[in-house]
């Protein structure tokens, strides 16, 4: 059975999902969500496959109401949640009851939330993503009174299953501080700043709030490029450290254009980039250099523990005959009980 | 795209989901068939982890998912196509070509005085030059999928704008360095905007989002801002038997 939700109070929100990873070959940057592993794991928590649509809610409060018994689960930057008026806990799965309504406030450390709903929501794609692309105008940022088509409804859960120790799951949450350490490796062009390269790892710099989805502005002691010259447009990675500007450092993210023509210094890991994703104006980054190799275990390593925590949410859903497998709701309700 | 052989190419990490791989031949248009080919070839090898490649004119970034596949294999694949570019047949298709009419100039062109001084040659012979070259779509870049071209014959090259501007409408018609482009949506930009063109570029709910891809033909062809409003939101299209002037008919759009 499907179901609608009102949105209440958006704040900031868009509906998207882990990225238009076609989108490069066509100009357009991948986007998605920006804290991956907090995305994916907000889906797993839910039941859903990983790059299912969810909601991302950037800094500001949000509010919502769901007119059928839903499950959902929030994760990403450490907030207050409530469920009809009831405190409830992030990083886990959640009841929502039809009426209830769901309250997400006081974003304060951190910057990114993610709320995933059982069965995902329906929402347009373009490149075979739903991830809004702020350039071509295509997305769908949630407005007040926005109604969202879920795709499944699940029964309210009873006690006591939620009371057992079975979600306490042994999750890592990524840590949120107003002090960011953020892993890069050497960028093609690392060679063209020569030896004031090396300030990028003995400075602190401080988060401009002119960052985005597009790239973080950050601002202190800035390597300088040595060589100059007109350069060619080349594709840029995501994660990509340029020194545009004689100002600012700029760290390009998800939404960033796929070509430029500046020379790249270094390259922000995967599991930095999500650290990155959750930075508040005014917070201080260092950077720390490693080899692709190392943040290529780093990545899988926090990825298996990802998988983990699918295995663990599987085995309590089939017990509680919550799953994403078709025709679960024709199973008798005994089998739930 | 094919070429008899590879341009000899050097390969950068770039992160630990992409590479950078550059091809460094003397022949500027060795490189980009090399490097357009590559990511050709990538793009429909079927490797698992692959996400894509971004070609421009003398290098390809090659994104992947390093869960799947590792830098090392990617490099792998990488020098396998090269070999590859060698071998194949290819698959060249005749280029499509387009018909792009511009206004230059005034607010259509806010850049185009300054451009004409910097050059120390006249506004006219700008325009002149500009719409005097047949343009090849060397890459799709940003902002979404702008068609990346070699730029006009100019004596110097473009310097970019120092203040680059907080927005430039779709269309706008830019040059900057030795390159040119036009905008297919609105978006900041530091390039010399020289005038702009009243058709519509980008379609969202269409793929290819835009009409042209790599290889391409472009001719630029001066209009007058009276006519803009007559093209105005007609969509870009190839030249087919039809001129540009019937295309305007069939699409309903009034003088």
């Amino acid at each position: 059975m499907s179901g609608e939700i009102l949105i209440q109070q958006p704040g900031n929100s868009v509906v998207t999902d882990l990225g238009r990873t076609r989108g490069p070959r066509f100009g357009l940057p991948v986007n998605g969500a920006l804290d991956q592993y907090s995305a994916r794991a907000a889906n797993i928590l839910a039941g859903n496959l990983d790059n299912h649509p969810l909601v991302e809610i950037t800094a500001l409060d949000f509010r919502m109401k769901s007119t059928t018994d839903i499950l959902i689960a929030v994760t990403g930057a450490p907030l207050t949640l409530t469920v009809g008026g009831r405190p409830s806990s992030q990083w886990e799965p959640v009841s929502v009851r039809a009426g209830e309504t769901v309250s997400i406030r006081g974003i304060h450390r951190g910057l990114r939330a993610y709320l995933a709903i059982h069965g995902s929501i329906e929402a347009e794609t373009l490149l075979g993503s739903v991830a809004p692309d702020t350039v071509v105008g295509f997305g769908l940022q949630l407005k007040e009174g926005t109604r969202l088509l879920t795709r499944k409804s699940v029964g309210p859960v009873r006690q006591p299953y939620f009371d057992l120790p079975l979600f306490r799951l042994g999750l890592d949450r990524p840590r949120m501080d107003s002090d960011l350490l953020v892993d890069v490796t050497d960028g093609p062009d690392v060679a063209e700043f020569g030896a004031s390269g090396e300030l990028l790892f003995t400075s602190e710099y401080a988060v401009s709030g002119r960052s985005n989805h597009i790239g973080l502005r950050l601002g202190g002691e800035l390597p300088e490029r040595t060589s100059s010259g007109e350069v060619l447009s080349r594709g840029v990675p995501v994660g990509a450290v340029e020194v545009p500007s004689r100002e600012e450092l700029l760290v390009l993210h998800r939404g960033r254009g796929v070509t430029a023509g500046y020379p790249v210094l270094a390259v922000v890991t995967s599991t930095g980039l999500d650290v990155l994703a959750q930075a508040r104006p005014g917070d201080k980054v260092r950077f720390r250099k490693t080899t692709v190799a190392e943040a290529t275990a780093a990545h899988r390593r926090s990825r298996a523990h990802l998988e983990t925590l699918r295995e663990s949410v599987n085995t309590v859903f089939g017990l509680l005959g919550i799953g994403c497998r078709p025709q679960w709701q024709d199973l008798p309700v005994a089998a739930c009980s | 795209m094919s070429v008899l052989a590879a341009a000899p190419t050097e390969i950068y990490e770039s992160g630990d989901s992409a590479l950078r791989v550059v091809a460094i031949s003397e022949a500027g248009e060795h490189n980009w068939l090399t490097v357009h080919g590559l990511a050709d070839w990538l793009e429909n090898c079927g490797a698992e982890g692959l996400h894509g490649a971004v070609p421009t004119y003398d290098s390809v970034l090659v994104e992947f998912d390093p869960i799947l596949v590792s830098a090392r294999q990617v490099r792998a694949f990488v020098k396998l196509g090269l070999l590859e570019l060698g071998r194949s047949a290819g698959s060249a298709t005749a280029p499509q070509e387009f018909d792009v009419p511009v206004v230059y100039g005034g607010e259509f062109g806010p850049d185009l005085e300054r451009v004409a001084q910097h050059q120390g040659i006249s506004v006219d012979e700008v325009i002149r030059l500009h719409t005097e070259k047949t343009y090849t779509v060397r890459c799709l870049g940003a902002p979404a999928g702008s068609p990346m071209m070699d730029g006009p014959a100019f004596p110097k090259p473009v310097p970019r704008l120092k203040d680059p501007r907080l927005s430039v409408p779709a269309g706008a018609v830019a040059v900057a360095g030795r390159q040119a482009v036009i905008a297919p949506a609105s978006a900041p930009g530091g390039w010399c905007v020289i005038g702009q063109t009243p058709l519509s570029v980008l379609n969202i709910r269409r793929e290819p989002l835009v009409p042209y891809k790599p290889g391409d033909i472009l001719r630029f062809r001066q209009i007058r801002a009276e006519d803009f409003g007559q093209y105005h939101g007609v969509e870009l299209e190839p030249q087919a038997m039809a001129s540009a002037d019937v295309d305007l008919e069939k699409s309903g759009a009034q003088p």
